[in-house]
């Protein structure tokens, strides 16, 4: 299923997080959101897993408005990874991963011979089938956040959305995590705060720049130095990766924002 | 990795079948301590009889004379139940409070509901509404009104700008109750003559003496309500204490649920307190102690608590009845005494497992 972000408008309290942005997730693809701290993208994807109310705009899942879905039924097609880390409440891991189940079952229902298997088969995608027993918040970050990814998994969704999945995360659990997206075949929906990480797993990327979005399209397209100047305030190369080809952003990190941005090479010198 | 990961692998608990067979020990513990409370006092009882009794009562038989009918039936069958229905609503209580604040060591203190309750209980004393004995009708009335008056309060405040996030709900309600306990101190200082003081003292201890049939039917309904209500929304308080956003994309209205469960605790502990007083610690510890055992799946943890929290209040009022020839503890006193250290030791055991 796609998500059609139409002109979608958030504010809190008269101030303005999301201005109008316009964005498509495709079909079956990894669409990412970048952008520096406080240009919205949170917020915007918590209007797709409905934690917040837009102000205007609209969500469509797959052509229908989300916001006149009931819960539950929004809640079937598209899975969420926020930020949160939840209080310790002693709960295992299998408790975690079956809370995905939660919205297709009635008041009283326990679980049935299906919850069971895609709750196993979560667990197992994410590789932690012989951890099930184990306390949740005795999990180290990394198994955290692959544990929540099986819980969006056992919500058997259409769409996963996920708030900075590889936060907090050393470098061999986030190139893991992301693997873990990519082996799978949903719309994917991803906020990723490393412009590396986003160019080597993302189909498109729109970035987001004071609550809009100013660019989009594949990331080789996207991520140019002057992208980089204009959205981040930073001077930065693109380069390819020497091992993946991938578009690399090298950024230099001695000269601050502003300082000389006319010295800025525009193109990436690799081309 | 694989180092690390057998390092810390522990034996998978099988949590569900735990549960069932705590459950059902729990159960027949319950009965056992019933009849207990039945059968023993100053006057002791076979335990036979006492069945008996209710049974003759409950089928319409005509009891038999005597003042074993009177001391079961009257007296000691009433306490009993209240004691029970008691318990088991402060374990609801304090399982739905710890989720609603995502806090595993919230109770209805924290929310300012019981100083509430107790300033409306104590103002009856101590300007003389209550009339009739230390645990009227009257009493009780004005103990639900405090509580529902503060249930308002401590809504108004925390709904403002939005709100209803836990943080500021506990702010709201620990400000709130502080507030109303500075009035409830300076009332019982103007109490007029050492019985006022001593009722309102051992009505703020929490006190299950004032048992009755009819003070029985407000917990008896309230009680198996909130229970079933609670048990249909397990699934949604799993998902509340993860966080917000957890819930929400899970298809739960966090805030929905919040003002719903605050609701339906506000009022339970509303009609609890002004049948029995402000019993300390039960709400805190019966949840906790049952979570370290069963672990945290609310679908388990719910009746679990209420079993446990009903069998240690009818245990711990048997101990207040008895222990003592000349009077009567104040339940609430050996609630704390025993609670505390209790509490303790299964916190120093769960992070001495941890380490």
């Amino acid at each position: 299923m796609r998500i059609d972000i139409e002109d979608l408008r958030v504010a809190y309290s008269g101030r303005t997080v999301v201005a109008g942005a316009r964005l498509i997730a495709a079909e079956g693809e990894i669409t990412g959101l970048v952008g520096p701290n406080g240009s919205g993208k949170s917020t915007l994807l918590r209007t797709v897993y409905r934690h917040v109310k837009p102000s205007a705009g609209r969500v469509l899942l797959a052509g229908q408005d989300i916001g006149r879905m009931a819960p539950a039924e929004s809640a079937r097609h598209v899975a969420a990874l926020p930020q949160e880390r939840g209080a310790d409440f002693e709960l295992t891991v299998r408790e975690v991963v079956v809370m995905g189940r939660t919205p297709y079952k009635r008041a009283f229902a326990g679980e049935d011979a299906g919850d069971r298997d895609i709750v196993a088969r979560a667990l197992a995608d994410v590789g932690m089938a012989d951890q099930a027993g184990r306390r949740f918040t005795a999990l180290s970050g990394g198994e955290r956040q692959r544990v929540l990814l099986a819980r969006a998994f056992a919500q058997d969704p259409d769409v996963l959305v996920l708030d900075e999945p590889t936060n907090h995360l050393d470098v061999r659990h986030q190139v893991e995590l992301l693997a873990l997206l990519r082996a799978q075949r949903r719309t994917t929906l991803v906020s990723l705060h490393d412009l590396n990480a986003a160019a080597a797993v993302c189909d498109r990327l729109h970035v987001l720049h004071a609550g809009s979005v100013i660019a989009s399209g594949p990331p080789r397209e996207v991520l140019t130095p002057d992208l980089m100047a204009e959205a981040f305030g930073v001077r930065a190369a693109v380069v390819d990766h020497p091992l993946t080809g991938d578009p690399l952003i090298a950024f230099d990190h001695r000269t601050p924002a502003g300082a000389d941005n006319s010295a800025v090479p525009s193109g990436s010198p690799a081309h | 990795m694989t180092s690390l990961l057998e390092r810390r692998a522990v034996p998978t608990p099988a949590r569900g079948l735990r549960a069932g067979s705590l459950a059902v020990v729990l159960g027949v513990a319950l009965l056992a301590a019933l009849t207990a409370a039945v059968a023993w006092g100053s006057t002791s009882i076979p335990p036979g009889e006492v069945w008996g009794v209710v049974w003759r009562r409950l089928s319409g038989e005509a009891p038999r004379p005597g003042t074993n009918d009177l001391i079961v039936w009257q007296l000691r069958f009433p306490r009993a139940l209240l004691a029970a229905l008691v318990g088991a609503g402060l374990g609801l209580i304090g399982t739905a409070m710890q989720a609603l604040v995502r806090n595993p060591l919230a109770d209805p203190y924290f929310l300012g509901i019981s100083n509430g309750a107790s300033l409306g209980a104590v103002a009856a004393i101590v300007l003389g509404l209550g009339t009739g004995g230390a645990l009227g009708l009257g009493l009780s009335g004005a103990a639900f009104a405090g509580a529902l008056a503060t249930f308002a309060l401590v809504w108004a405040v925390a709904r403002r700008r939005g709100g209803f996030a836990p943080l500021r709900l506990v702010l709201a309600g620990v400000a709130i109750g502080q507030f109303l306990s500075g009035f409830t101190s300076y009332l019982v200082l103007q109490a007029g003559d050492e019985q006022q003081t001593h009722s309102v003292l051992f009505w703020l201890m929490g006190s299950l003496s004032g048992a009755n049939w009819p003070l029985l039917a407000a917990p008896a309904v309230a009680v198996p309500v909130t229970a079933l209500w609670l048990q249909a929304r397990a699934r949604g308080l799993n998902a509340l204490v993860m966080g917000d956003e957890t819930a929400a994309g899970l298809g739960v209205d966090p805030a929905r649920l919040r003002r719903e469960l605050f609701t339906l605790t506000s009022l339970l502990t509303g009609v609890l307190v002004a049948v029995s007083g402000a019993i300390a610690f039960v709400a805190l510890m019966v949840p906790h102690a049952c979570r370290l055992v069963i672990g945290g799946d609310h679908r388990r943890l719910l009746p679990v608590s209420a079993l446990f929290g009903a069998l240690l209040l009818v245990v711990v009022d048997l101990v207040c009845r008895t222990a003592m020839d000349t009077q009567e503890l104040p339940v609430g006193v050996v609630t704390s005494l025993i609670g505390a250290p209790a509490l303790l030791y299964l916190l120093d055991r769960r992070l001495g497992a941890d380490s």
